[in-house]
This record gives structure tokens, sequence and C-alpha cells, in this order.
């Protein structure tokens, strides 16, 4: 098992950049994800990790040791591919073992090689050591798919092939597990199920692992920590609750979860709060911040809307007019885009049974409390 | 693998190798041909780098270069009357096999009609044998004392029905050994074109007929005339049927060119005819393309269209008939070696005057060899071919090598006849005095057959995932155990299939074998050759039944395996 440290890591192809000064420093036994846009580089950072790629400047760290030169197939790290790239002439048990024969064979001499060329090529060929038999059934039973040993993969459901090549990875206990948007390829309600199944399995083993997706959902529910990349940099790095309730731009405002941007400056201090204004509003917050050109980040659980006039006295700063574009009943929630001069907010209601919904056209108040107004 | 410094010497080295050995034994032979069209005289390029003297003697040569074989084309009488008279036979080739084969294609595309199953398992005879076999089938069947022309005689007939040792007797040949290779397109043609369009025009009341030359026909055009123009190719660059039957005052280009090396060591002239010859096949090839180019007649993607197939019992049965008919020609050219090589004698009969095995018996005691040096140098070009097309795939497929695609599909172009004359003339002298070895035998079949390996080769590699790869190195194997346990065994059947065709091939080889093999490596096609020359003919009949019966064999096995791997 191991840390990981990138620094600096730099990878250009022919003219385009895909990674730019990338720095990631992941602890022994996280759960780490990398979250960002498609084309961002995420699945480039994670093969010069594996060694698919070789940067073109920066050092990869695994544990104490630099692996720039090491080859990748001696890096130990196990990767699950988006596509699973499970061997298709080889049964479950054969694809789980593969490793575990690798390892042998390049222990072994000549003479001992051959018996293990034999039965990689066919199965007929050869009968496997029961160590290598016990430790395969082993994780096969670990992921649940010790019923399906000797069927081919293609024989498989999407959800038990990924399962394979998780085991696949695992077997040969590697210093980090690396997973390029592994659930992807699955539907919704399965996805939902892997997660748990990998989150529980990361934690069982205290695997160090590192996680490609592009769907926030999957990051912020998964990982310990996530990084936000974009455009071939590394933009926020922190724990799913620092990433929400301090994004450090309005991108990554918008990437994790909804967010309204504002655009606005800060005219003075009152109170401890810093007053912004902006066209048509004029808000209180408790954050302090040195420019004076600032984006207002609120997020739209923390809007309360109201029909004119019913405001309790306890609501009275940060209050806006606005108008009800669309309403959307989502179940629990009540989510409405209102109009506010040229800005359109999104905002969240909690709906309780009884009251009745803000309908299209109707005037309405908003308030904010400036504690849930972030200035960045 | 992207990893460079563990693979950059050993995959570099081979690629460097893979583009000096078509460098040296494919483009080499071509340019140093070209050459020798203007100087008239054989160039040693390999020589002139090695050696000042032949440098100076090769200045001296060009300096002498001059446009007089190009003249002769047209001032030289029998260089042009062989222009023309292949482009005569290879343009009626091609339009009797079409139009011979439009009812026979839509008969397989849009009837019911009966013994469809029958006559395409026929069909695939032609392709089996190598056309100077056919050739000398149709002189058993229609020669002086064929059983043909007995039976024409008995019915009344003067003479021969139709005279094998003539242009007639060549287009026979073709026609019939060739139209398979048009028939398959034009079917999927058929089968491709809008089936609403013709329904349409039978709901407005048009006729059958009607409906067949002004809507069905007219979609099918493009795949028909792509067809006519593979003929065109294929019968261009026929040189087993020419030398057998083309009479001596028939010039044909093929037959030109090799008396031209082979009788007179005429360099110039040959070169000019060889330099024709693969303009020719290469400017067809390229039109054959170009028009099938964007249609893909031979994969009905998408969602299968419920076809409605013609089933009036007068048509179907007309077709039904014209068809076995056509295709049972053939066949019965087959029987008739069979018998003959099975006969005491067969004098002008229909059937031979008695039966005996001793023809068998004699090749089998004094031509063991010659079945020997063709599986030996069937199988040298097989792993050669192996070795070759495998890693041209993984470089075109896995490095994008474009350069390396286009090189491998030159030798489709150059008909064998051209490309062995390019090599005697290249290998002639030192420093790579190759001729008359069977080493450039062994390169020759290699180098002819090699587009065809590649092509299977490809496919397969295509379809195995580079991160199929990848997964197998990232779980501890190096790229060279990666290659053997994970990417060959995925590539074997494709390798199999492939090498089993290369191998079939390079034992049905003509031209090259004709022209390159030296007597101690003479392979079966040469030894019939000779025998047939020599008028042993039921030694001849004997050893191509023995060559048909391999290939036959051969053939089954490799369908097997291409079948298994669907
Ligand atoms: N082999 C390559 N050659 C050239 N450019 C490449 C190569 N691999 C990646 N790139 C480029 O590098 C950038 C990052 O690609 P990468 O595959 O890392 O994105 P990603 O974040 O994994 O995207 P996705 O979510 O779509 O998988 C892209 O602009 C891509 O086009
Ligand atoms: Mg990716």
């Amino acid at each position: 098992m191991g840390s990981v440290k990138v620094s600096q890591l730099t990878k250009e192809f022919s003219g385009v950049h895909a990674l730019k000064n990338v720095n990631l420093d992941i602890q022994e036994g996280e759960f780490f994800a990398l979250l960002g846009p498609s084309g961002c580089g995420k699945t480039t950072t994670m093969r010069c990790i594996a060694g698919f790629e070789q940067p073109t400047s920066g050092t990869i760290q695994i544990g104490e040791a630099k692996v720039n030169h090491i080859p990748p197939n001696k890096r130990n790290c196990g990767m699950v591919f988006q596509s699973y790239a499970l061997f298709p002439h080889m049964n479950v048990f054969e694809n789980v073992a593969y490793s575990l024969n690798i390892k042998q064979l390049n222990s072994s001499n000549i003479a001992a090689k051959l018996p293990i060329y034999l039965r990689l090529l066919n199965r007929k060929l050869g009968k496997y050591p029961k160590p290598i038999e016990q430790k395969v059934m082993e994780i096969l039973e670990y992921v649940e798919l010790d019923k399906h040993a000797t069927r081919l993969t293609s024989e498989l459901s999407g959800g038990q092939q990924q399962r394979v090549a998780l085991a696949r990875a695992l077997v040969m206990e590697p210093a980090v597990l690396l997973m390029d948007e592994p659930l992807s390829n699955l539907d919704q309600k399965l996805r939902h199920s892997m997660r748990n199944t990998i989150r529980r399995i990361q934690q069982d083993l205290g695997i160090t692992t590192i996680f490609v997706t592009h769907d926030q959902e999957e990051a912020m529910s998964m990982a310990d920590r996530v990084a936000v990349m974009d455009s071939g940099e590394v933009k926020q790095i922190g724990t799913p609750i620092e990433l929400y309730s301090r994004p450090s731009t309005p991108f990554i405002a918008n990437f994790v979860g909804t967010s309204n941007v504002l655009k606005g400056t800060v005219v003075g201090q009152e109170n401890g709060y810093s007053v912004v204004k902006g066209h048509g509003f004029l808000i209180k917050s408790t954050n302090h911040v040195e420019q004076k050109e600032v984006n207002v980040i609120v997020r739209p659980e923390n809007i309360k809307a109201f029909k004119p006039g019913t405001i309790s006295s306890d609501e009275l700063t940060n209050i806006i007019e606005g108008t009800v574009l669309v309403s959307t009943y989502l179940g629990s929630i009540v989510r409405y885009d209102i109009k506010v001069e040229e800005y359109q907010l999104v905002v969240d209601t909690t709906f309780v049974p009884g009251e009745s919904i803000l309908t299209e056209g109707e005037k309405v108040q908003l308030t904010i409390d400036p504690e849930r107004v972030l200035l960045i | 693998m992207k990893n460079r410094l563990s693979s950059f010497n050993g995959l570099t080295l081979v690629k460097v190798l893979i583009y000096l050995f078509f460098g040296v034994f494919l483009l080499l032979p071509l340019v140093s041909v070209f050459l020798v069209s203007f100087t008239g005289q054989p160039i040693n390029l390999l020589g002139s780098i090695t050696d000042p003297n032949i440098l100076n003697s090769t200045i001296e040569k060009f300096s002498s270069a001059s446009f007089d074989n190009y003249e002769k084309i047209f001032t030289n009488k029998t260089y042009f009357s062989a222009v023309q008279n292949s482009l005569e036979l290879a343009i009626l080739v091609s339009l009797i096999v079409i139009v011979m084969c439009i009812p026979i294609a839509y008969g397989i595309a849009r009837t019911t009609m009966p013994f469809k199953k029958t006559i395409a398992a026929l069909c695939t005879i032609p392709l089996i044998v190598p056309t100077f076999i056919s050739a000398y089938a149709i002189i058993i069947m229609f020669g002086r004392a064929g059983w043909v022309t007995y039976i024409y005689n008995s019915l009344g007939g003067e003479g021969m029905l139709l005279n094998p040792y003539s242009m007639a007797g060549i287009v026979l040949v073709q026609v019939f050994f060739f139209f398979p290779y048009a028939l398959w397109p034009m079917v999927a043609a058929f089968k491709v074109s809008d089936i609403s369009l013709e329904e349409a025009s039978l709901n407005l009341g048009a006729r059958n007929w009607f409906t067949f030359i002004f809507v069905t026909f007219p979609l099918a055009i493009p795949g028909v005339i792509s067809s006519a123009l593979l003929i065109f190719t294929v019968s261009f660059s026929d040189f087993g049927t020419p030398i057998i039957l083309a009479p001596k005052d028939l010039n044909l280009l093929v037959v030109e060119a090799y008396r031209e090396i082979a009788g007179f060591f005429n360099w110039g002239g040959a070169a000019i005819l060889t330099v024709i010859m693969v303009l020719v096949a290469a400017f067809f090839f390229w039109l054959q393309h170009l028009f099938t180019k964007g249609k893909n007649y031979g994969s009905v993607s998408g969602k299968p269209k419920q076809q409605k197939l013609n089933d009036s019992k007068g048509l179907t049965r007309t077709l039904s008939v014209y068809s076995l008919v056509l295709v049972i020609i053939p066949v019965l050219a087959m029987i008739s070696i069979l018998l003959q090589s099975l006969a005491t004698t067969w004098g002008k009969n229909p059937l031979p005057n008695g039966y005996t095995l001793s023809h068998y018996q004699t090749i089998f005691s004094s031509s063991m060899g010659n079945i020997q040096n063709s599986i030996v140098l069937a199988l040298g070009a097989l792993i050669l071919s192996v070795i070759i097309a495998t890693f041209v795939s993984y470089f075109v497929v896995r490095q994008n090598s474009s350069k390396l695609d286009f090189m491998t599909s030159i030798p489709l172009v150059v008909p064998g006849i051209a490309f062995g004359i390019a090599l005697i003339q290249t290998f002639n002298t030192a420093p790579l005095h190759l001729t008359g070895t069977a080493l450039l035998l062994i390169v020759a079949y290699t180098i002819r057959r090699l587009p065809y390996m590649v092509r299977s080769t490809m496919g397969t590699m295509r379809a195995i995932k580079q991160d199929i790869e990848e997964a197998a190195v990232n779980l501890g194997a190096t790229p060279l155990t990666a290659a053997i346990t994970i990417i060959g065994p995925l590539m074997l059947p494709g390798i199999a299939a492939g090498s089993i065709l290369v191998f079939i091939t390079v034992i049905k080889e003509t031209s090259i074998s004709i022209l390159l093999a030296p007597a101690d490596w003479a392979p079966m096609s040469l030894a019939i050759f000779q025998n047939i020359l020599r008028g042993e003919y039921y030694t001849a009949a004997a050893m191509s039944v023995v060559l048909v019966i391999i290939v036959l064999i051969l053939q089954a096995i490799a369908n097997r395996i291409s079948k298994n791997q669907l």
C-alpha cells in the first residue's frame, strides 16, 4: 500500500497541453477522486501514474519511490479500465488469476516457466497450483462471483464484468487502485449499488484509490477528497464538504452542485458585513475579500422565497425582488427559476404539504442569510 | 506500448527491417525495370552503390537512355498488337462475364430460384483451380480429340466446335473460371438496391421485366461496373491461360513479355511491356476503387429489410436451369481432368478407353520432389508472410503507419509476370545474385500474397482493443509476455485462416513459378506446365488432380477456422 505524490506533472501531445503543472498529494488508504468535464486530462493523469504515458515533465512518486522510469508492468498499480478490458479468450477465473501467473512466471527459472506459459495459453494445458486457486476463489467470493468462475466474460452482465475487472486488479494486492470512470457503462440503478460496493471494498482493504469520474455526485458521495480539474489544470482539492461550501472559482461552484453566480462590486463595510452592489441588487455577506470586483455565489437552497409582504421580521437582510419564471416540483423540494433584473436565479425550497406553490409570473421577495453568501 | 524506453529498439528495428525488405524486393525491382525501359540494357542499381565500376557503366547506360522503347509500342507491330489484343481480351471477357452473370446474380439475390445453394456451392469451384489447369481441361474437352468435339461431330458438326488454341479458347476459360469474382459483388448489389422503389413501380402497374430494366438494374449499376473492372484486371494479368492456349500468331502482353525475357533475353523489350502491364493494371485497379468507394455492397447494415423474393414459377425455373448449365461447365472441365488422370488412353471418344492408377504411381514415384518443393516453398512463404503481416498490421493499427499500409498494397496492382520480370532483372548479378535461388522464389511468393495476408491480420488486430494489451501490462506482464499470452491467442484464428490462404495461392501460383523457379526447386505448377509442353498429358492431369485436392482440403480447413471465429 502506498501514498501517491504527483509534482509539477505536465504532459504535451504533439502541441496539445493535456496537463499543466498538476500537483496531487494522496494519502495512504485515501479514496481520492479526479473530477472534471470531458477532455480535462483525468485519464491522462491516471495513465501517467500507471506508466502508460511518459510525462513531458514533472515527477510521480508511489510510496517513497520515484517511478518515472519504472515501466508500467513493474509499478504495481491495479487499474480498472473504463471498458473493463477483460481478456475475452479467458474465463472469469483465468482473468483474475492472470497477474498471479505472471508473478510466478517472473520468479521462476526457465524450466518452470513452460508449464505457466502453457496454462496461460490454454486452460487444458496445465493445472493451477493450490495457493493461486485459493487466492482467486477467495477474491471471487468477495465480489460474489465464485459461482461464475468458469464462465467466459462475454457471458456476464455489465455489473458482473465490472466486478471481474475489480477482482482482477485487487488480486495482485496493488499499491494503488486506479479506476477510470468504472461506472459509466452501467445503468443508473446498478451504478448506485456499485458505488456502495466499491466504497465498501476500499474501506475494507484500506487500499489507496484514485477514482476518475465526470459525475460530481459520484465523486462527492464516494471520495474522501476530490480534485477538480479543468483544461489540464487542478483547480481545487478538498473534501466534498469543503468543495461544496467553499468553491474557489465560479466554475467549481457550478460544477460541484448548482450555484447562482452574480457579478458585483464591494462598495463598503457595515457592521462586519461586506456590502456588494450589482445590477439591481445590494447584498451583504459575512465573507471578506481583498479585491473589489467579486463573484457572489449563493446555493439554491440558501435562498428563501416569500410572497410579497409575508416576510417575517428576522429575515430582513438581503431582500431582493423578482418574478417567478418557472416552477418545478421535484418531490421533496420545489425548484423555482426566478428573474431578477438580468439574472435568472435558481431557488430550492422545501415542499411543505398544504402550502401553495408560487406560480409562474408571480412576484416574489427573496432573502439570503449573509452567512451563506460567498464572495470569490 | 507507449513506453518508449523499453520498446524503442526492438520494434523500431523490426520496422526498419520491413521497410528494407519492401524497398529491396518490391520498390527497387519496379524502379529498375522502369529505368531499363529507357536504357534498353539491364541496370544494376544495388551494384552501382557498392562498386564504382558498375556505377560508371550505369551512368554510361543512362547517357544513352532514350524513348526508343516507347516508340516501339507503336512502331513495332508485335508490341502494338500485343497491347491491342490484351486490351481486347480483357474487355471481351469482362463484358461477357457481366452479361452472363446478371441473370444468375438476380436469381440468387432476388428470387426463390430452386437449387440456389447448389449453384452457390458450385460457383466456388472455379476459384480453386489454377488457370493453366483450367486451360488444359478445355483442351481435353474441346481439342481435336476432345469429347466435346466427338459429340459435336457425331451430331453432324464439322471440325471443332471451338478451337481451344485461339482467342476464343482463352476467352472461354477466363469467362468460366473468373466469373465468381464478379458474381458475388453483383449479388450484393442486387440485394442492396432499394426494394421500396421496385414495389412502387409494380404497384403503379409496371410489369416485372419493365421494373427490372428501369428500376432494379439501374440501382445495381455501380456494383456491376465495379465487378466488370475487377474482371478486366484479373483477365489482363492472367498468365496461366494464355501461356497454354495462345497460338504463335496471337500476341498477348503477358506471353510476349515472357518470350522476350525467357526466349531472347531482350531486357528493354521485356521492361517496356512490364511497364505497360503495371500501368494498365494499376489504372483499372484505381478505377475500380473509385467505384466501390463509399459503397459498401458487402455488408448490408442497419435494419434488415424484408425482401420480397420473386417466386414466379416460370422465371425461377428458367433462371435455375440457365445458372446450372453455366456453373456445371467448370465442373465438367474438372471431371475431364480427373478422367484423363485415370485413363489408360483416351482417344477421340466420350470416355477413356480404360482406367488405371499408373499415372498416379508415376507421379508419386518420380515427381514426389515437385510436391515436396511446392510444400516447402509454400511453407517458407507462409512463415515469412505471417511474420511480416503480423508486424505490419501492428504498425498500421497501433501506430497509424499509413506508409506501410500503402506499401503492402502495391503488389495488388502488379501482374505476376511483370513482378517476375522485374525481380529477374534486378537480382541477376552481384551484389545480390538471387535469381535462380529458392530464396528469391519464396520472397516473390510472399510479396505477391502479402496484401491479402495483411488484410486478414489487420482485421483481427483491429478487433483487439489497445486497452486489453495495456491491462495485461498493468497486471505485470512485459510487452513481450502480453504479446505471447494475450495478443497471440486472440490473433491466432485470423493468422491461421490467412496463412492457409497464402499457402493455397502459393501452390496455385503460375507466373512466378514458371519464370523464377530453378530446375531443382520446381514446384508442382511448373512440373505440370512442363509436362503439358512435353505432351505428357496423363501425368500432367494426375498432378493437377493432386494439386486441386490439396487446395480443396486446405480451403475447407480455412473455411472452418474463419467460421469458428465469427
Ligand atoms: N494520445 C493522445 N494524443 C493526442 N492528444 C491526446 C491524447 N490523449 C489525450 N489527448 C488530449 O488530451 C486532453 C485530455 O485527455 P484525457 O483523455 O485525459 O481527458 P479526460 O479528462 O479523461 O476526458 P473524458 O472524460 O472524456 O474521458 C484532451 O484534449 C485529449 O484530446
Ligand atoms: Mg477519460
